[in-house]
């Protein structure tokens, strides 16, 4: 008799897994339920008119001049910063790819600090008058921040190149220039609107940097808006209006953003010295190099320097040492709780070929790329003041939680694609051999996967130790973290306390980032 | 005895694949046939990663064709990526058996001519010797069919015939009904105690 078209289903290629689809259906739909929660939320708030005025055009043309300066400089240096570190061989080179690899967690606020360190008018070069408040600061700052990160994404994209392609143009003698224009800018290319996209997002929803070196309302972002609407103008129906606004807009991008190409998170591979340019070539690589690492590295070696200053009396403070367990704890619950949400949703992913229940599962997590942090925060409070519940006594809970889920996609890009590829290429013969989903995953996936997860734990307690967003809206007497202590202490004109904190700030951020993916993968070594 | 009688499949928007055969236990029965003619279509349809539209597949008189892959009695070894490469040796070869011990592991080792290379990971192996630990880990879980789905291509001539060999006297000894997928006429006319050809989307002897 014939057999039904579901008996001869596809996913007999990958080993049955019930649990773990439903498993990741209950995570997905819990979560896709919070965001239609805080969005309730949000909109149900908007009863009356807003009592204080806002310029809502200026500021979406403000957000968008200064996210699309950030978003076009940024490529400019991450393309010209790839191409250099793509052709030069030299001592402490992965040292300096790791530091530029940092980028992408390097608290906002660290950075806007060093640059006030470096260029404001007492630090080191203000002498020279270059004004870092304003528009001018804001897009620096970026460019430090976005455009290293687009460094460390491009580089991967021309280390990809195939060596054939490579020995083919040099046997052909091109010359840097039509090097460049046939070999690597193909490589670059597709990369480039997806990367722009996500640049722009960063850039249009920054906070602490706009917040810092905005320098007043001429300089603002929708989400330092929002901020100032409920923190200082307890006016809750701009804060939303602008919250919609700002949803909207980041919604539109990510939309437009999914159409383009992916970016490409194709791994490092040994790369040994191969075909160099001429000497002349070499010199401006050199040169970018180094104007490269100056401007990245200046503002954090200022912020380590000036922070040892204030140092004495930072660490007698009592204040401090709770804002550091809070940070830590925060930071290490909401980077775990990441990683649990991510592996479940990316494993129960990967446990199916339908694209209906890949998209279903997926969606929500991805969700919250397009949900800023004050947004999120500000939605999170609406709901605990809708049930009842002092924001104050439920802080430590939303911040946790909202934290996690601003990481999670971020979490499930690292770990989304590895499951996938175990799936499509061991899925037969996990099926063959009959291993359990527990075996399947112990002694298959999590060897695979553990340096994955430790860049994802990294990188979730990196996000959540940086953070202004959530915390400025639930930060209260005493639930303060490093982040909100560091502001409070700005505010207060404690220069020298403000320094210390974001000196403490970096180091954690660079133990955690450095110290977190090797760890994990040496215990799961040690397992196999 | 692996029996396919009159099994049928089809690939959508494609004409359908008709399947008869047979393979007796303690032989190497081989499929010859051009890339893409559906020699792997057949080992998928055997193993249970697809399933036929109509006929029957046996193993020793039980039909098997609604059976998922892990609980047919058949074992399959791939080209490559038959073995995990950040697992050791002797990891892979007890993988999924949740009783076996340290020594009836080493003695499938040594069985195919690999004693004492438990300890080594994977990765370190030669092709050669990644396919003998791939059949010791079959000679543990011991099912009536062997599946092999071009399991010499990347191998070099010596290591090849080596490993040709290893697999002829397991599947005498053993009484394993194996099924050798290959289009390397040698491989054939080394080992094979009968052939089909696949042509025209149907088996002939």
């Amino acid at each position: 008799m014939p057999r039904s078209a579901d008996q001869r289903s596809a996913d007999r290629t990958l080993p049955y897994r019930p649990l773990r689809l439903l498993g990741g259906a209950v995570l997905a739909l819990a979560i896709a339920a919070l965001i239609v929660t805080l969005f309730w939320s949000i909109t149900a708030a908007t009863t009356g008119a807003p009592t204080s005025s806002a310029d809502v055009g200026y500021l979406i043309y403000i957000s968008s001049l200064q996210a699309s300066l950030s978003t076009a400089l940024s490529l400019m240096v991450g393309v010209a910063l790839a191409w250099s570190l793509n052709r030069l061989r030299f001592p402490g080179r992965g040292l300096v790819i790791g530091l530029f690899a940092s980028a992408i967690v390097t608290p906002g606020l660290v950075i806007a600090f060093g640059l006030l360190s470096v260029w404001g008018r007492s630090g080191w070069l203000g002498g020279l008058g270059l004004p870092v408040f304003g528009l001018g600061g804001v897009v620096a700052a970026h460019i430090i921040l976005d455009g290293a990160f687009a460094a460390r994404i491009l580089l991967a994209r021309l280390d990809a190149i195939p060596e054939m392609r490579l020995k083919t143009g040099q046997s052909l003698a091109l010359d840097p220039w039509t090097r460049f224009a046939i070999i690597d800018w193909p490589a670059l290319r597709g990369t480039l609107p997806g990367l722009a996209a996500i640049i722009f997002l960063l850039a249009f929803t920054s906070f602490p940097i706009v917040l810092l070196l905005g320098g007043g309302p001429s300089v603002q972002t929708l989400e330092v808006a929002i901020y100032a609407a409920v923190r200082l103008d307890f006016d809750l129906s701009l804060a939303v209006e602008l919250a919609l606004i700002q949803i909207a807009v980041c919604a539109t991008i990510i939309i437009a953003s999914s159409v383009l190409a992916p970016i490409s998170s194709s791994l490092d591979r040994p790369t040994e010295p191969r075909w160099r340019d001429g000497q002349a070539t070499q010199m401006l690589q050199w040169l970018i190099l180094g104007v490269a690492i100056l401007g990245f590295a200046s503002p954090l070696i200022a912020v380590l320097l000036d922070g040892i200053v204030g140092l004495s009396d930072v660490l007698v403070q009592r204040s401090f040492w709770n804002a550091v367990l809070t940070s830590v704890g925060v930071g290490a619950a909401s980077s775990v709780l990441a990683l649990i949400l991510a592996l479940a949703i990316a494993a129960a992913r990967a446990a199916t070929v339908s694209r209906a229940a890949r998209t279903i599962l997926g969606a929500p997590a991805y969700a919250y790329l397009a949900v800023p942090a004050v947004a999120l925060s500000l939605g999170a409070f609406l709901f605990v003041r809708n049930l009842g519940i002092a924001p104050d006594l439920a802080a430590p809970v939303v911040v946790i939680i909202a934290n996690a889920l601003l990481s999670l996609p971020f979490a499930m890009a690292t770990l989304a694609p590895p499951f996938e590829a175990i799936a499509r290429s061991r899925g037969k013969l996990i099926r063959s051999l009959g291993l359990s989903g527990t075996r399947q995953f112990l002694d298959v996936e999590w060897p695979l996967i553990a340096r994955d997860a430790g860049l994802v734990l990294a990188l979730g307690f990196c996000f959540s130790l940086g953070d202004l967003g959530v915390i400025a809206l639930f930060g209260t007497q005493d639930f303060v973290t490093l982040p909100l202590l560091m502001s409070r202490a700005l505010g207060a004109y404690r220069t020298h306390d403000a320094a210390t904190i974001a000196a403490l700030m970096l180091v954690l951020t660079i133990a955690a980032f450095v110290a977190l993916p090797p760890l994990f993968e040496r215990l799961s070594r040690a397992r196999s | 005895m692996l029996v396919l009688d009159a099994v049928t499949f089809a690939y959508p928007g494609t004409p359908p694949y008709l399947f008869t055969m047979d393979a007796a236990p303690g032989e190497i029965t081989a499929i010859r046939g051009a890339s893409g003619s559906g020699k792997s279509t057949l080992l998928d349809l055997i193993a249970g990663f697809l399933v036929p539209v109509t006929g029957r597949i046996s193993v020793d008189g039980t039909a098997i064709e609604t059976l998922p892959p892990e609980a047919r009695p058949v074992s399959i070894q791939f080209q490559s990526e038959t073995l995990f490469d950040h697992l050791s040796a002797a990891r892979n070869v007890a993988l999924g058996l949740p009783h076996a011990d340290a020594a009836r592991v080493e003695a499938a080792l040594a069985e195919v001519g690999l004693p004492g290379i438990g300890a080594q990971r994977a990765a370190t192996l030669s092709g050669g010797q990644k396919q003998r630990v791939a059949l010791a880990r079959t000679l543990l879980r011991n099912k009536p069919v062997l599946l092999l789905d071009e399991p010499f291509s990347a191998l070099d001539d010596e290591t090849r015939a080596t490993t040709r060999n290893l697999v002829q006297s397991l599947t005498r000894k053993q009484k394993w009904a194996t099924l050798l997928v290959t289009h390397h006429a040698d491989d054939i006319s080394a080992i094979a105690d009968r052939v089909y050809r696949l042509d025209n989307r149907q088996l002939a002897r």
